[in-house]
């Protein structure tokens, strides 16, 4: 009898869970499979297959510059985030560190201020300091976004560190600043590989902040915006949303497993 | 064992120290000299300070008062990375990342040495804890003794002047552990280097130290060579933590042919032959037996000829040696005696119950001042 009530409570899961991921996922499969479709509409059915989009997208010269200035905003955020979230985390981790939990949460609230907010703060922010808006501002604030994740990726990965393993290369006649190197840095590596890879992604990917801080130049989420203006251009979008989509599940799929990565901070 | 070999004082030297966390002191006014070449126990129970203190001459921790030196040179302003010491930690601290040889050469990297030199000295080190041949295996392939043996080497390799053991061999099973101790003990012997070692199990302190420091509460409550301490302990501590110990209340009566005399109020009047001779007569004092030097006879029921008439109230087998806890008349608390268990069937033929007679000799009897 009980047998029964769990069999069916399985098929009930397993219901639930096929809709959740169908719900997930179907819209954005959607994005792939119409960059393909021979039509200027995103309809049902699909009118026959083309590369056409594709060689549009790839055609675009603003595309190309949105692109770069994303790489140019991303690939320094990813770096200073993940220095800066690595210093915070050592010192989070240390004993010695005063109110530490406090100061965790304090350093994790610009995730929970909605990004709208943070947006509007800093343009107020820049405005009265006198700094123009540049990829430089957008750059200020994607470090501030990024810092939490940051964080986050390199505190799980602190978590459990032996300090005696610290201690023993002082002991064994090396100074703090080699100690950190050649101990703490190599065996934080894992988390810092996926810190960078997390903080691109998110730059990388960010509209809304870059939205409110960019000068002139936009980046490919505010090129790809733009973009939907115009309902021809919208295929070529579509086929460039998909590139970003693939490129953006690659990279967190091998942040999430370094992270997750076992064996490296047990001694 | 032999007690014989005075060691040189002051090699390392720890004057005054206390050590204060926050108004907590872990270290209270600590002042001992441990002999170049010595093997060297800080023994107490957990929370004692002993800890703190190896990790004050490592340099993990300053002292809040008091000097350290060590062959002479004071250490205050000593680093850790600059001290003639090395330590072994109670989680062996194995790098992670590195291979046993890496870990082993990693200390030697400031020397200056060249390919052959290093891998011939990793090798040396590596045939002292009998592990040639281990040197390409990853951190986490080596089991808890390989595990310590490594952190073992990694210390020695530097050649320290003073070899610290956090723990050693806490992490190891009964057997491993009884091994290891042997083990360490001919290689402090054999290398010459003075160990300095905290542990709590007494057993192992009593095994491999030249001397002893036992701490209670950030104290030194008494320095001595093993054998000292647990026969003729002056301390209650001392002699309540190391080993197994019988206390009765006792009053100095005076003496006798130069045996002091006590009146106990349990075992009536006994002598001593211990007796710390600023006792004075009329002086509370307690008295110590331990279970092993307790003698126990079978006894016809009746009165006893000679010594403590008591019977058997339990019987605890422990393998080799047989605990009778005795009930002596007039008194609730129970007299513990160790028997071998090859004896404790003759002595003790009726089992529960049964009438036996304690007897001791005097030398046995341990005299502690005041009552506690």
């Amino acid at each position: 009898m009980t047998r029964d009530r769990t069999s069916a409570g399985v098929a009930w899961l397993k219901g639930y869970t096929i809709t959740y991921l169908v719900f997930i996922y179907l819209p954005v499969l959607l994005l792939p499979i119409f960059s393909f479709n021979d039509s200027i509409y995103v309809a049902l059915p699909m009118k026959g297959l083309t590369l056409q989009w594709w060689r549009e997208m790839i055609a675009q010269e603003g595309m190309h510059a949105a692109f770069s200035n994303s790489i140019s905003v991303a690939l320094p955020v990813a770096f200073l985030s993940t220095a800066m979230g690595l210093c915070a985390a050592k010192a989070l981790t240390g004993s010695r560190l005063p109110f530490s939990g406090l100061l965790t949460s304090l350093f994790a609230l610009p995730l929970v201020i909605p990004f709208i907010i943070l947006g509007i703060a800093l343009l107020i922010g820049f405005n009265r300091i006198g700094i123009g808006l540049s990829l430089y501002t957008v750059g200020i604030g994607h470090v501030l976004i990024c810092l939490p994740f940051s964080l986050f990726v390199l505190l799980s990965r602190f978590d459990g560190f032996d300090r005696s393993l610290e201690e023993a290369a002082l002991d064994l006649g090396e100074t703090p600043w080699m100690t950190f190197w050649r101990v703490t840095f190599p065996i934080v590596l894992p988390g810092v590989i996926a810190s960078l890879l997390l903080t691109f992604t998110i730059s990388f990917d960010e509209f809304l902040l870059a939205f409110f801080l960019t000068g002139s130049k936009s980046t490919l989420p505010l090129y790809i915006f733009s973009q939907l203006r115009f309902p021809a251009k919208l295929p070529a979008v579509l086929a460039l949303g998909s590139t970003v989509l693939i490129g953006t599940f690659i990279l967190v799929a091998i942040a999430e497993r370094l992270r997750r990565q076992e064996g490296g901070t047990r001694s | 064992m032999s007690v014989g070999r005075m060691p040189q004082q002051g090699f390392v030297g720890i004057s005054g120290v206390s050590k204060l966390f926050g108004k907590v002191a872990a270290v209270d006014d600590v002042s001992l000299d441990v002999g170049r070449g010595e093997f060297f126990a800080l023994l107490g129970p957990s929370g004692c300070g002993k800890t703190t203190l190896l990790r004050m001459l490592g340099g993990f921790e300053i002292p809040t008062l008091g000097e350290i030196s060590i062959d002479g040179e004071p250490m205050a302003a000593v680093p850790p990375y600059r001290r003639p010491v090395n330590m072994v930690f109670q989680s062996y601290a194995i790098f992670p990342h590195l291979n046993v040889f890496q870990n082993i050469a990693f200390g030697l990297r400031k020397d200056g040495l060249s390919r052959a030199q290093l891998s011939q000295r990793v090798g040396e080190a590596l045939a002292l804890i009998r592990l040639e041949g281990y040197g390409e295996r990853a951190a986490h392939e080596l089991s808890g003794g390989q595990r310590q043996r490594v952190a073992l080497a990694r210390a020695l390799v530097k050649k320290p002047k003073v070899l610290l053991l956090d723990e050693p061999l806490g992490a190891l099973d009964k057997k491993l552990r009884e091994h290891m101790q042997i083990e360490l003990r001919d290689l402090q012997k054999a290398l010459g280097i003075t160990f300095l070692f905290v542990t709590h199990d007494q057993e192992e302190a009593l095994t491999m130290s030249d001397r002893i420091a036992v701490m209670s509460a950030g104290k030194v409550v008494e320095v001595g060579p093993p054998q000292q301490l647990y026969a003729a302990p002056r301390t209650r501590f001392v002699a309540e933590f190391i080993g197994t110990m019988n206390f009765f209340e006792g009053r100095m009566l005076g003496w006798e042919q130069g045996l002091p005399m006590i009146e106990t109020e349990r075992l009536g009047a006994i002598a001593a032959t211990t007796a710390a001779a600023e006792l004075s007569p009329g002086e509370t004092v307690t008295v110590a037996l331990r279970p092993e030097s307790i003698h126990v006879e079978a006894r016809n029921p009746g009165p006893a000829t000679a010594g403590l008439a008591g019977t058997v109230s339990k019987l605890a087998y422990l393998g080799d040696r047989t605990h009778a806890y005795v009930k002596v008349e007039g008194s609730d608390k129970l007299v513990l005696a160790a028997l071998p268990s090859t004896r404790a069937l003759a002595a003790i033929a009726g089992g529960q119950q049964a009438p036996v007679t304690l007897s001791w000799s005097p030398a046995s009897v341990i005299v502690l001042k005041g009552p506690r």
